[in-house]
């Protein structure tokens, strides 16, 4: 019995994170071969798909929209969010269910309907711009991830320290930026960086919202993958989980992320 | 609490006009779109010609069996890792949470396409099927519901595990110690005193990975290619092969009410053990 | 402004949403005054307080402080003061940023503001925890950054949300000397909401009792106590057998009963346990209940006029549970009730 449990855990550990992490190590590896087509075991060592990755155009076209659309999407995800989360946490607003709900709703409901109803009832009647499009969309599908990490911080946090502040004289406003946003400075940053790694790696709502030279990162490593099946995108795919590991890593370290998430 | 109901909505508003306008109109109109009959009425005929063809019936079956399949899968996996995870000392603990979460902050475009390396008629598994002798011909797995199974589970495995998790450590610590001093063997236990309390985790980490199965777009789309269709890829063919919008709404709305189906059943399930319990107590 | 109204509250009514908290509030508070607000929870004495400082809307009527109408004047404007219950120190600021921070919004600057700052630790005895964060102080250590955060606001008004409650025993004894040292210092206008009786008693010069947003009586700590106007702050000060009086004689569950002497002409009467007499007197009781409480003996007798509490000196031979005994309650001893409830 307790031989057996002491090698079940381990064992059951391996397996799972094998199967979880497993495929991306193979990735990982393969990016580093020095053949024409993507395989594993790789044949041999080069660098040169890494290097291919950088001078592929069009990945530099959808990095630059993907950087965008996840700094600004969630920036605005931000401005909009944290007042609203501030009003849901502090007041006894009038429909305060409704309005959760509706800042909410984004992650719900199919990220492939959204973006096909943003194209055909606000980009084609209003002739919106694709870019103006794809970071409206990405705004509105970051908004519900910021809620509620904001939330979550404001209600680890006392509201009657607001109104300690204001008797020592500082406006509500003051207050606001004095004594509430330095406290969720944490879980601030911490929506920051959920929204744009769910941004980056964003695909069915920005499948039916590409134009001319308007493409998100996933979005064109597909289409790259339909015509040409090097090691390249793996090789860009390693580039780019880095990036994301690397922010949530210093993210964890610094702020201690996952309190908030 | 404050009380200046003026100040809330001023605050509140923005975000929620923002997220009606660019989100809940263009959707509600999208899904009516598949209830307007040609003359301005209303009409359920788009969804009895959906269901009346056999490929859609089919696609709709799949999506429901890959979804059901792969969050019961999830969710056997998912208490045997997580109970390892929680009963680890803590440094260890946080390292292997991290591992699990990890591929969360991965592209899923990244993570789908590691599939085809494993699975790929060249690929590793039949490097090994055909090394090992158990096959000549290397076998036809990418493109198939398996390839669309594994490539769902390991994408959503990870959430299951965290809500898991998080169930098990707000569980009591007394409560298992106690059933075991009170005669129950582990199988008892686990059904007996484990799975109702940890049941709202239960609920949380089912609905997100059947929701994420049914709102996955790459991974059918890589795995099960043009022709093994769920019904994201269905959808994404109506329109940009057959421009067939009103089809594309009707699988909308089915999408829409799986989920919401999905978390109603799911908190069903757990609240009725729960009567039936209080019931014998 | 007389000096009998430096805080005067007049017809004040508050409310939550639509159901009135607080109606039609009078009371006159003296500069210097030390004052209590006693009642239990739900009384509405946190609510007035709230008002005071300007944290609550006021529905209708007006709040006076040094003869100006503060009425509609901004919290951040009053110089009115606030302990809150929990302290609400800002947990990213230093002991001593926590103190500077009213005075930085005021303008203060430099050597003015550091020995400011300073004096206002030393008179908490928190000189050297200045760099200290909230989070690694003890609670009575916060709440005395708490105090001196207000009072180096000079505030015309301080304000104590249950100064005392989160202090355990000890602690307690040491705050509430501190509390009067303050308020005889400075002589500072206090005003601490509370809902123990005891601490009501032992800290302020007058105790202003409320029950459901009404004033109940106010009074010398000494009225309170032996004087109660009510049943009710019978009740909440510790009389334990309170009755009604009907045309002389007390009504209880067994009918209407005379008592051994003529009782004052009042709404009812209340005993509290030590003014029973027990082995005289013409009433009968069995002992249902005993404690033994050191100096004194309760106990709780069954009789024929309902429950009945007694203490008497644990010199006196004690009575066994089961034992019937005679008791008198003594209508010269008893405090009259103006109002029974």
């Amino acid at each position: 019995m307790t031989v057996a449990r002491s090698l079940f855990i381990p064992l059951v550990l391996f397996l799972v994170i094998a199967f979880l992490i497993g495929p991306f190590l193979i990735i990982v590896a393969a990016s580093f071969s020095a053949g024409e087509t993507l395989a594993f075991p790789p044949q041999g060592f080069s660098l040169r798909w890494i290097a291919k990755v950088f001078t592929v155009e069009s990945f530099r076209a959808s990095f630059g929209m993907s950087m965008f659309l996840a700094i600004g999407g969630t920036l605005a995800a931000l401005v909009l969010g944290i007042p609203a989360s501030y009003a849901l946490s502090r007041y006894k607003l009038p429909g305060a269910e409704i309005v959760r709900t509706i800042v909410s709703a984004p992650i719900i409901v199919p990220g492939i309907i959204v973006g096909l109803a943003l194209l055909r009832y606000i980009v084609v009647p209003f002739q919106i711009g694709i870019t103006l499009a794809l970071f409206m969309a990405h705004t509105a599908l970051i908004l519900p991830y910021a809620v509620r990490v904001v939330s979550a911080s404001l209600e680890n946090l006392r509201s009657d320290i607001e109104e300690a502040a204001v008797l020592l004289g500082s406006s509500r406003l003051g207050a606001f930026f004095r004594v509430v946003m330095p406290n969720i400075r944490g879980g601030i940053l911490s929506a920051f960086i959920l929204g744009f790694v769910t941004s980056f790696n964003q695909v069915p709502v920005s499948l039916f919202l590409s134009g001319p030279g308007v493409r998100t990162m996933p979005i064109d490593m597909i289409a790259y993958m339909e015509i040409v099946f090097d090691p390249s995108v793996a090789a860009l795919s390693s580039l780019l989980a880095l990036m994301s590991i690397g922010i949530v890593f210093a993210a964890e370290r610094f702020l201690g992320f996952s309190r908030y998430v | 609490m404050f009380q200046n109901r003026a100040e809330a909505l001023a605050l509140a508003l923005p975000a929620a006009i923002f997220a009606a306008a660019v989100f809940l109109v263009p959707v509600v109109i999208l899904l009516s779109d598949g209830f307007r009959n040609p003359a301005g009425g209303w009409t359920i005929s788009a969804y009895i010609d959906f269901f009346s063809s056999p490929l859609n019936q089919a696609v709709f079956l799949r999506t429901l069996k890959l979804g059901a399949l792969v969050t019961v899968v999830s969710a056997v996996i998912g208490y045997a890792a997580a109970f390892a995870i929680v009963n680890l000392e803590p440094g260890m603990k946080g390292k292997v949470t991290g591992l699990v979460v990890l591929p969360l902050m991965i592209s899923p475009v990244a993570r789908t396409y590691a599939w085809i390396v494993i699975l790929g008629r060249t690929g590793i598994v039949n490097q090994a099927f055909q090394a090992l002798g158990i096959s000549d011909v290397p076998l036809r797995i990418l493109f198939s519901e398996t390839a669309i199974f594994i490539g769902l589970l390991q994408l959503f495995l990870p959430l299951m595990i965290i809500s898991l998790i998080s169930a098990l450590e707000n569980m009591p610590k007394d409560a298992v110690p106690a059933a075991r001093v009170l005669g129950a063997n582990w199988f008892q236990v686990f059904w007996k005193v484990i799975l109702p309390l940890t049941k709202e985790g239960l609920v949380v980490g089912g609905t997100l990975v059947f929701t994420g199965c049914l709102t996955a777009y790459i991974t059918p789309a890589i795995l099960g290619g043009s022709k093994v269709l769920m019904l994201e890829t269905l959808m994404y063919q109506q329109v940009s092969v057959s421009n067939n919008f009103v089809a594309a709404s009707v699988i909308a709305f089915i999408l829409i009410v799986m989920s919401f189906a999905a978390n109603i059943l799911l908190k069903r399930v757990a609240t009725a053990r729960n009567k039936q319990r209080r019931a014998a107590a | 402004m007389s000096d009998a109204s430096y805080l005067s509250l007049q017809k004040l009514t508050l409310t939550y949403g639509d159901s009135p908290a607080v109606p039609d509030l009078d009371l006159d508070i003296r500069k210097g005054e030390l004052i209590a607000l006693l009642g239990p929870s739900g009384c509405g004495k946190t609510t007035t307080m709230r008002a005071i400082a300007g944290l609550m809307p006021v529905k209708s009527g007006r709040v006076r402080l040094d003869g100006s109408d503060i009425t509609r004047v901004p919290a951040n404007k009053r110089a009115v003061g606030l302990v809150f219950q929990s302290y609400a120190l800002f947990p990213h600021l230093s002991v001593y940023e926590n103190v500077a921070f009213g005075l930085k919004l005021k303008g203060m600057r430099g050597q003015e503001l550091d020995a400011k700052v300073q004096s206002g630790l030393k008179s908490v005895g928190l000189s050297n925890f200045a760099n200290r964060r909230p989070a690694e102080l003890s609670g009575g250590q916060q709440q005395r950054v708490a105090l001196a955060r207000s009072m180096v606001m000079e505030p015309k008004v301080l304000l104590l949300d249950e100064p005392l409650s989160n202090l355990d025993a000890r602690l307690r004894l040491e705050m509430r000397t501190e509390l009067q040292r303050v308020q005889k210092e400075t002589g500072v206008t206090m005003i601490f909401v509370t809902h123990d009786q005891a601490e009501a008693l032992a800290l302020a010069d007058r105790i202003v009792v409320m029950k459901s947003g009404k004033i109940e009586q106010i009074g010398s700590p000494e009225d309170i106590y032996n004087r109660p106007t009510s049943s009710f702050v019978a009740d909440f000060v510790g009389f334990e057998n309170i009755f009604p009086l009907e045309n002389g004689k007390l009504k209880t569950s067994g009918g209407l009963i005379n008592l051994s002497s003529q009782p004052p002409s009042a709404a009812g009467l209340a005993w509290r346990p030590r003014m029973v007499t027990l082995g005289i007197g013409p009433f009968r009781g069995t002992v249902r209940g005993t404690s033994f409480a050191g100096d004194s003996r309760e106990y709780l007798l069954d009789t024929p006029i309902g429950p009945i509490k007694a203490e008497v000196e644990a010199s006196q031979p004690a009575y066994a549970l089961g034992a019937e005994l005679v008791f008198d309650l003594p209508a010269e001893k008893a405090a009259p009730l103006a109002r029974f409830a």
